[in-house]
């Protein structure tokens, strides 16, 4: 079987790219060989130049993996500990760093002196991003991060994502959370039968597709559309109130919204998105 | 890595009731017969500490986690080794001690087993012939470990054993032989007892046993090094 196939792929420095995909697409495998756990049966893959199980480029990687896979006897805090330890922390400040990366990841101190086998699902998400931000990696890699969570770790993880983003941490995210990968990454990549079928820029001056929906009243359906289209949106119009056009910028959705608001049509809702799971229905359909 | 290992080891409840069940037996034992008698329970602890000892990580995907960080290879499998060696020293000390007191405080005070030796030095080479035996099968079980799954290590020792008694019972004189050099070379019988009383340190068997726990644990090192680890499934 074929896990992989004629993969080609660069992501830049500070980037954060997200895998999209059906299961058994091969994200996962693909993460595997980006952090050189696995190696392809041709090509190379190269991370600031070294191999990726280079131990310089290793000391600055953070990982967490889609499924939590460790001493489930072991305490949290024993946990994170090892994990600072093994990435080369100071053993002096194990304590402090633990507690502080876990207060980061909304883990509370009595939960750290838990078995890790008591963890609910979300619980051991939140541990395992914590381990996976110790020492402010450069490189992340992250599968499903906030698989299992509750709303509020969705949050969660989506903050320590953007935080790790400002810091210019490079980011390979794989994440069935469509919405959650539309707000942090610059760049997606859909895989499909273990090939690379399409990428999209979501951010900047290529990013290759948005679409802006505005909600109104449907009173007001007809006349929204008619002044959008006076404004150069071709409008798709649906009948509960909702209009979808393409937009090339925010601005852009910005100046639809204004000259709705011009008119006096009340606006209920406006946002302008990649719609990712509207692409993702398509490379599916493909 | 070694404090992982005997913590992962000693926090595991199963594991400690069966080192609990083997000593107590091996303390029965070395009450009866003395410590000249041997270990030879206490063997068994070797094969319940070291099984798995690898296999286990890589099918939690503990592995990979512990291996995305700055960490060789080789030095997660020669720590697991010596967990090993350190989690089976501990069991041999904890039941050497406990025997010594066992003996010393109700057995040497009845009539029985007075003529056996329980002095502290039997009992120190009693405990040291089954840890350094302990250490070769446990290098062989770190060897299979690193490419069978779950505890099939122990079906690979069982196999070694198996392949190398076998040809003792044939009636062809050169597969006997050859099992037999097979077996000096493989599994190195060594006269413990009296190498750790000085005789015979440097001999012929103490070189093959050392070539063989090199080559075992060079070999462990050299699979693992090259060994993939795929993770989950997409």
């Amino acid at each position: 079987m074929r896990a992989l196939d004629g993969v080609s792929l660069e992501v830049a420095r500070g980037e954060t790219l997200g895998l999209i995909g059906p299961n058994g697409a091969g994200k996962t495998t693909l993460l595997t060989c980006l952090l050189g756990f696995l190696q392809p049966d041709q090509g190379s893959i190269t991370v600031g130049g070294l191999a990726p199980d280079d131990l310089a480029i290793r000391s600055r990687t953070g990982y967490l993996p889609e499924r939590l896979g460790f001493d489930r006897e072991l305490p949290g805090r024993a946990f994170l500990a090892h994990h600072w330890r093994l990435a080369g922390g100071d053993p002096r400040r194990a304590s402090a760093e633990v507690e502080a990366a876990a207060e980061r990841v909304g883990l509370e101190r009595e939960a750290l002196k838990r078995r890790l086998r008591s963890y609910s699902r979300g619980m051991l998400q939140r541990i395992g991003l914590a381990q996976a931000l110790l020492r402010d990696p450069d490189l992340l890699f992250l599968d499903e991060p906030a698989s299992g969570t509750d709303p509020r770790g969705v949050a969660l993880v989506r903050e320590r994502i953007l935080e790790a983003k400002r810091r210019g941490a490079t980011i390979v995210l794989n994440s069935h959370q469509l919405p959650e990968v539309e707000k942090v990454c610059d760049r997606i990549v859909f895989l499909s039968e273990g090939r690379l079928t399409k990428t999209e820029s979501l951010r900047g001056e290529t990013a290759s597709r948005r679409r802006g929906l505005v909600r109104v009243p449907p009173s007001h359906l007809v006349e929204a559309a008619a002044l959008l289209s006076s404004e150069a949106f071709a409008t798709d119009a649906k009948p509960d109130g909702t209009l979808r056009f393409a937009v090339a910028s925010d601005e852009e959705m910005a100046r639809a919204v204004r000259a709705l608001a011009l008119a006096g049509i009340p606006v209920y809702e406006a946002k302008a998105s990649a719609e990712l799971e509207e692409l993702f229905a398509e490379k599916r359909d493909e | 890595m070694i404090r992982r290992f005997v913590r992962q080891k000693f926090g595991s409840a199963g594991l400690v009731v069966a080192l609990a069940v083997l000593g107590f037996v091996q303390l029965l034992g070395l009450a009866a017969r003395g410590a000249a008698a041997g270990f030879s329970v206490a063997n068994w602890a070797i094969l319940v500490i070291a099984a798995g000892s690898v296999s286990r990580d890589v099918s939690s995907g503990a592995l990979q986690m512990i291996l995305s960080r700055p960490i060789r290879r080789t030095h997660y499998l020669f720590g697991r080794y010596l967990g090993i060696l350190l989690s089976y020293g501990l069991f041999l000390l904890a039941t050497s001690v406990l025997a010594f007191l066992f003996v010393h405080l109700i057995v040497l005070r009845t009539a029985h087993g007075a003529a056996a030796d329980y002095s502290t030095a039997a009992l120190a080479v009693g405990a040291g012939q089954a840890f350094l035996s302990g250490a070769l099968q446990a290098a062989i079980l770190l060897l299979f470990s690193t490419f069978l799954p779950g505890i099939a290590d122990l079906l690979g020792l069982l196999l070694v054993y198996l392949v190398l008694n076998l040809p003792q019972f044939s009636q062809v004189p050169w597969l006997r032989t050859a099992g037999q050099r097979a077996g000096e070379n493989m599994l190195p019988p060594v006269e413990w007892a009296g190498v750790l009383r000085g005789h015979g340190v440097l001999g012929a068997a103490t070189g093959r046993w050392v070539f063989a726990l090199t080559v075992y644990l060079a070999l462990a090192a050299i699979v693992f090094s090259r060994r993939e680890l795929p993770y989950g499934q997409d």
